[in-house]
């Protein structure tokens, strides 16, 4: 008995002996960065060549920049910026959900042979970087571009537009492009896992395809919803290189992440960009405390 | 993002303080170059790379380059020690003082520098590095009004002055201004006629702030850096600008069958005009020092330099590349003449000075507040 005890402890040491490469990635990778950046944001100025002097011991933390950024960002002229990188993001995960939820449902359980080839294609944007997949855009986007061409083709627009005047919509629909395949792979599972035999009784018992997509595969899709906005949310929000390229800087459309890199790249307070940097982390949190606490739910109730 | 933002901070990890004060020995006469490879650090593309590959060829070392974005990115980067390098290619003369103060570069051995009196005079002893013990000029350029000049009439621009951006209302959103803060705020002041562009004066910063946001709503401005392609390509029609993104943009970005009279520059007169440039010194640690000062001397040299030149578009410091040798060359059109500064430009106009930690944080909160939208 004792024995098996003891071997039932090793096995289970061996196992978590196998999280030690993940668990030291996390630490190297995360924590790590994540308290210089908190070393930064509470520490000082190099008094000549205004570089970060980090403050590692918290007995040494200053903080008055931190200070600054909250006046600034409740009340400031920081806070629009935060609202209107929240409303893009907003927007886009509509896009987003409009147009990856129907792509992600029919490869996931609608195509057959085909299923593989469309999985590939969904994969094939990664292939090419961000950045020249929005280089493209703005080729695309030009008044005389492909995209006015076809809008006038179809008769949907009369006088060509110059989507990169620096609007917002333009932003919204390079976020939807860039993070779309984010969010159908994770949806993709989520629906492919869904046991096709509920559906099947559910058509049985007479319920129409609209209602049995409703009460049954929409439900049971929830978590894979969920883990697909948090996947697309959380990059989205820190993104500052697509408003760059398509709206080319124009203030209308400036999203916080720009705010941090400035502050962090092209300015003398390194201290006020890590104080950003921890303001959206915190932000985003409360997203995934949220999203952690939902999906622990579900788990249990579907033990129940 | 936000594990990308920590990486250049990790680059602080090992930041001591600076202070140290100015490093006062240069190298002795007369040493062998060491074997290299001798490291810069420099913008993307803005040395030509063949004439790197001339650098390598004529010394038989390797020449490696590690590039920033920002002159700040390279403050950065050179004080925490994360890059080591043996030579600034660009520095920008609002921060030699501090790298000097900082005890970051080395006094410069001239006996290695010949061609330095290739220098144009007004470079020779230069206002933010004064004798030029720790830096010689890399290229020059002024600000001014970069414009399309088959849309809108020089003349009328010769008029308007910096009115023009604020008046460019018929092309919104293909108005632009550079993206930094002492540019655009100096614009707004000198538009105002203040002259003093080194201010630290709050009403001032405040009025020349209120002023950029007016453009966000009159003509839907843009900030970045790209003039010299958008104004050939037609994409921006009015902005602010340097001049040297003119002569680029006419060698190398009109659309085939498009010439350069389609291209303007304004620039106010000598005394209001900001001729500002970038240097190149060495690194007080520098491992190849006497390799770094040969570099300098082979860009000081009138052939390398034009070659350079030839590339990048940016005009060397140098006496012989003066208005009448670059046009005659080939190198610049006739019609952007006013876009080689004249050494009288130099001498006579507005220059960026330092503003001290506090003045420097008041105008990136300005920036900050218009970039954001006001």
């Amino acid at each position: 008995m004792t024995t098996a005890v003891a071997d039932r402890a090793r096995r289970t040491r061996a196992w978590a002996g196998l999280a030690m490469p993940g668990v030291g990635w996390l630490i190297a990778f995360f924590v790590v960065p994540v308290y210089a950046v908190l070393a930064v944001a509470f520490g000082q100025i190099d008094p000549i060549l205004r570089t970060p002097q980090p403050a590692w011991s918290p007995v040494d933390w200053d903080f008055a920049a931190m200070g600054k950024v909250l006046d600034r960002v409740f009340g400031g002229d920081l806070g629009r910026v935060f609202i209107r990188t929240f409303s893009f993001v907003a927007l886009a995960l509509i896009g987003c959900i409009l147009i990856g939820y129907p792509v992600a449902y029919f490869v996931a359980r609608r195509a057959q042979r085909s299923r593989g080839l469309l999985l590939a294609a969904l994969v094939l944007p990664f292939w090419i970087s961000y950045l020249m997949r929005m280089l493209a855009w703005t080729n695309l986007l030009q008044v005389d571009g492909y995209v006015n061409r076809v809008l006038g083709w179809l008769h949907l627009m009369d006088t060509p537009r110059n989507w990169l005047d620096g609007d917002w919509p333009t932003v919204v629909i390079g976020l939807v492009y860039g993070y779309v395949p984010f969010f159908i792979l994770p949806l993709y599972s989520a629906l492919e896992r869904i046991d096709g035999r509920l559906i099947e009784a559910g058509r049985d018992l007479g319920a129409s395809a609209f209602s049995t997509f409703m009460r049954i595969t929409l439900p049971l899709s929830v978590p894979g919803l969920m883990a697909a906005s948090v996947i697309t949310i959380l990059p989205m929000c820190g993104d500052y290189y697509t408003n760059t390229y398509l709206t080319s800087g124009s203030p209308r459309t400036e999203m916080v992440g720009n705010q941090i890199e400035f502050y962090l790249r092209g300015s003398s307070q390194p201290q006020t960009g890590a104080s950003l940097v921890l303001l959206l982390m915190a932000l985003l949190f409360v997203l995934m405390v949220y999203y952690l606490v939902t999906t622990i739910r579900q788990q249990k109730a579907a033990e129940r | 993002m936000l594990l990308g933002a920590g990486i250049p901070l990790l680059g602080a990890c090992g930041a001591k303080e600076s202070g140290t004060g100015a490093k006062r020995d240069s190298i002795a006469d007369g040493l062998q170059p060491e074997k290299g490879p001798l490291r810069i650090i420099n913008y993307a593309d803005y040395v030509y790379a063949d004439v790197v590959a001339d650098f390598e060829k004529k010394y038989g070392v390797k020449v490696e380059i590690t590039t920033i974005d920002t002159d700040s990115e390279a403050v950065a980067k050179l004080a925490s020690g994360a890059v080591k390098v043996d030579l600034h290619h660009s520095m920008n003369n609002t921060t030699i003082g501090n790298l000097i103060l900082g005890g970051l570069l080395q006094p410069l051995n001239k006996t290695y520098l010949a061609n330095f009196s290739n220098v144009l005079p007004a470079f020779s002893d230069p206002w933010y590095d004064p004798g030029a013990v720790y830096s010689v000029p890399y290229t020059f350029f002024g600000t001014g009004i970069g414009f399309r000049a088959d849309r809108l009439d020089p003349a009328l621009v010769d008029q308007q002055g910096w009115d023009a951006i604020w008046e460019a209302t018929e092309f919104k959103g293909q108005v632009s201004v550079l993206d930094d803060e002492r540019e655009a705020l100096a614009m707004a002041m000198l538009r105002r006629g203040v002259t003093d562009i080194n201010t630290t004066d709050t009403a001032v910063v405040d009025l020349a702030l209120a002023d950029l946001v007016e453009l966000i709503d009159l003509v839907n401005v843009k900030v970045n850096i790209e003039a010299y392609k958008d104004i050939p390509e037609g994409t921006t029609k009015v902005a602010q600008t340097w001049s040297a993104d003119l002569i680029a943009g006419a060698a190398g970005y009109l659309p085939e069958g498009e010439t350069s009279d389609v291209l303007g520059f304004w620039h106010p007169p000598s005394a209001e005009y900001i001729v500002t440039n970038d240097s190149m010194g060495v690194l007080a640690d520098a491992e190849n020092p006497v390799l770094a000062h040969l570099y300098l001397d082979f860009l000081l040299d009138n052939q390398v330099s034009e070659k350079n030149f030839s590339w990048n578009g940016y005009l060397p410091a140098l006496t012989k590349l003066d208005a009448d040798y670059v046009i005659a060359q080939g190198y610049v059109p006739e019609n952007l003449r006013n876009c080689v500064p004249t050494n009288d430009d130099i001498a006579k106009g507005l220059k960026y000075r330092p503003l001290g930690p506090e003045g420097q944080a008041l105008y990136e909160e300005a920036w900050s507040k218009f970039t954001a939208g006001g």
